[in-house]
């Protein structure tokens, strides 16, 4: 008796975590990527306490400077520690990041889920729509909505997980339009269960998997189009740190300084990279399954 | 009439009157379901019985307002179950009555348990939705439909998968997820088809027990006469989407009156009567888009006469109708 008064809500989701676990377990490449990853998010905690000086701290006498044992990795024009500036850097990647890519996955679910649900015209016009979302180039998209609405993290945000719903909403969508015919969602409607009840219970679970993989797909890209916002100028507005943006303020003196961008440049490409290979090994791991049916 | 020894002819749980179910193929609506009535006493077990595509298990869906749309559709008749007519409810009314008043099990055990969600949280799943039960209580009350239904061991495995049960086992989950808020009506279709022999005899033992205990009416649909015979109060045959005789199920074993069901009971193997070929019923159903305009029966009847070009009622005394020009005279028509 205890056991089953024991017994959470959640155990949809988590039987289809442990499933994507039990497959990933045997990846090395997607384990490398999540520790890359995993420290990097636990470095960007842990600036405060990391970092050797404040980011903003402008210092005339120490300007670009070259990586020294005082600073690892040299300074910026204004004197600014560059490691210190990239620790808390990755706090606005990630902020950024996680959040577009979280708002896109569960507004591009339920919209796929729904529209795959629904069917019909609804799911004709909802699909339309999101073709011409996904019609633009992520990075034009992004450009516009900050070219329009201004450069603050709630619009950077808004503006990546619009480019990232679409995406989210077909990989929800195909699964479930093979999952409403399954007996058991049958079995559920003769259970009187509402349609809002089978979307949530019955049929998230048995798409969770793949939504996951797009997921960290996603988050790569989503980071990237930051700093590729960032880069161009439409990032978060200097003084605050950013990936994207510190290679910019490093190109103007590139010829010179190198460091400057390159160290951005790097950390950059190693997150992208640890998340790309993460997102492949899921991709292995759900891949399988998907094949072989149920 | 038969029934006049009863002292009080009971009303009946579920009383089903000319319902035809209709679906559109190339255009036009052809009746899947056609003038189908009967009555479903307390705690009685009545059989539909038909080969595939006879309509059986679109009658059952039409009781459970489950008609696939916008294909098909109830275009006649009325459904009357506890003071309203099923057909006229609106979808809200019609989701309380699903899975709570009435319940329905499939064919399939395999697959009509969803494979990511465990067993007990299934089971628990409709009472909590439909008794608004809390997550503990609701497992508590899980826990005892399972044991019930007479799954071992059942505590340890309630929280197992459906993959990590057998077909039977599944099928007796299913039962108790459709007897988990005790309905009036149970509605099987065919829920032993897909179990092997021993299984079977195993779950209609259970359903026979369970629908005594529950003390609920049962439609049984099956196209499996040793079935009928170890299940049912009374039969009724559906042929091409119409029923065509209705009967107890001794009164139908030992004397059919329509040749369709004549000579499917011929046409079963059995141990006690030495035969030396089993016969068959020659030619096929015809397609919902071109049914004959008379008997529905008449083109593979082998007492086909001139009358049957015209649509036979369903006629004969109360305990026993059939829908046959040829055999309704005989047996007392009136």
């Amino acid at each position: 008796m205890s056991r089953a008064a024991a017994i959470g809500r959640r155990r949809g989701f988590s039987h289809a975590l442990g499933e994507l676990l039990r497959a990933f377990n045997t990846n090395v490449t997607s384990w490398i990527g999540l520790g890359i990853f995993l420290t990097i998010v636990l470095l960007a905690i842990l600036a405060p306490v990391l970092a050797p000086y404040d980011p903003l701290e402008q210092n005339i006498v120490a300007r670009l400077k070259g990586p020294s044992e005082q600073f690892w990795f040299g300074t910026d024009v204004y004197g600014r520690d560059i490691l210190s500036r990239l620790l808390y850097g990755a706090r606005v990647s990630l902020i950024i990041g996680t959040t577009a890519t979280l708002i896109a996955m569960v507004v591009g679910s339920a919209i796929g889920i729904l529209s795959g649900y629904v069917g019909g015209r609804v799911d004709l016009a909802i699909m339309q729509l999101m073709d011409v979302l996904m019609s633009f180039p992520t990075l034009i998209m992004g450009l516009m909505i900050v070219a329009v609405l201004g450069a603050s993290m709630g619009n950077l945000i808004f503006a990546i997980a619009l480019t990232a719903i679409a995406p989210f909403a077909r990989i929800a969508r195909a699964p479930t339009i093979a999952i409403k015919q399954r007996d058991y969602i049958e079995a559920c409607r003769a259970l009187g269960y509402s349609d809002l009840r089978i979307m949530a219970v019955h049929i998230l679970p048995n798409v969770m998997a793949e939504i996951m993989v797009m997921g960290s797909l996603w988050l790569a890209t989503s980071i990237r189009v930051e700093a590729s916002l960032s880069f161009i100028g439409l990032g978060l507005k200097p003084p605050t740190p950013s990936w994207g943006g510190m290679v910019r303020e490093g190109f103007e003196v590139i010829l010179d300084n190198a460091w400057l961008s390159i160290f951005p440049s790097l950390a950059i490409l190693l997150i992208i990279f640890a998340l790309n290979m993460l997102g492949d090994g899921l991709r292995d791991a759900v891949d399988p399954k998907l094949r072989g049916g149920e | 009439m038969a029934t006049a020894f009863k002292v009080e002819p009971a009303e009946p749980v579920l009383s089903v009157q000319g319902l035809t179910t209709s679906f559109r193929v190339s255009g036009d609506w052809h009746a899947a379901v056609r003038d189908v009535s009967f009555d479903l006493a307390h705690n009685e077990t009545l059989a539909l019985v038909g080969e595939s595509g006879c309509g059986k298990s679109m009658t059952a869906l039409s009781i459970m307002g489950l008609v696939p749309k916008p294909a098909g559709r109830i275009t006649a008749g009325r459904i009357m179950f506890e003071g309203s007519d099923l057909v006229s409810l609106d979808r809200e009314a019609m989701r309380r009555i699903r899975g709570n008043r009435i319940s329905m099990i499939f064919q399939e055990p395999m697959t009509s348990l969803n494979p990511v969600l465990t067993v007990g949280f299934q089971v628990a799943e409709a009472l909590r939705y439909h008794r608004a039960m809390g997550g503990a209580e609701a497992d508590r009350a899980a826990l005892d439909l399972l044991e019930q239904v007479k799954i071992p061991s059942a505590a340890r495995r309630f929280k197992d998968y459906p993959h990590q049960f057998s077909g039977g086992m599944r099928q007796r989950v299913m039962i108790a997820i459709a007897l988990a808020c005790r309905p009036q009506v149970l509605l099987a279709d065919e829920p032993t088809t897909a179990l092997d022999v021993t299984i079977q005899a195993e779950v209609l033992a259970l359903l026979a027990e369970l629908k005594q205990a529950y003390g609920m009416s049962m439609v049984f649909i099956t196209h499996n006469l040793g079935v009928v015979a170890a299940i049912a109060d009374r039969v009724a045959v559906m042929y091409a989407g119409e029923i065509v005789e209705v009967a107890a199920v001794r009164e139908l074993f030992r004397r059919p009156r329509h040749p369709y069901t004549e000579l499917l009971l011929r046409s079963i193997p059995r141990v006690d009567r030495h035969v030396s070929h089993l016969e068959t019923i020659e030619g096929q159903v015809p397609s919902i888009a071109a049914m004959p305009a008379g008997c529905r029966f008449a083109p593979r009847c082998p007492l086909r006469e001139a009358r049957c070009d015209a649509p036979p009622p369903l006629a004969g005394a109360a305990h026993h109708v059939v829908r046959c020009w040829v055999r309704s005279e005989g047996g007392g028509h009136g």
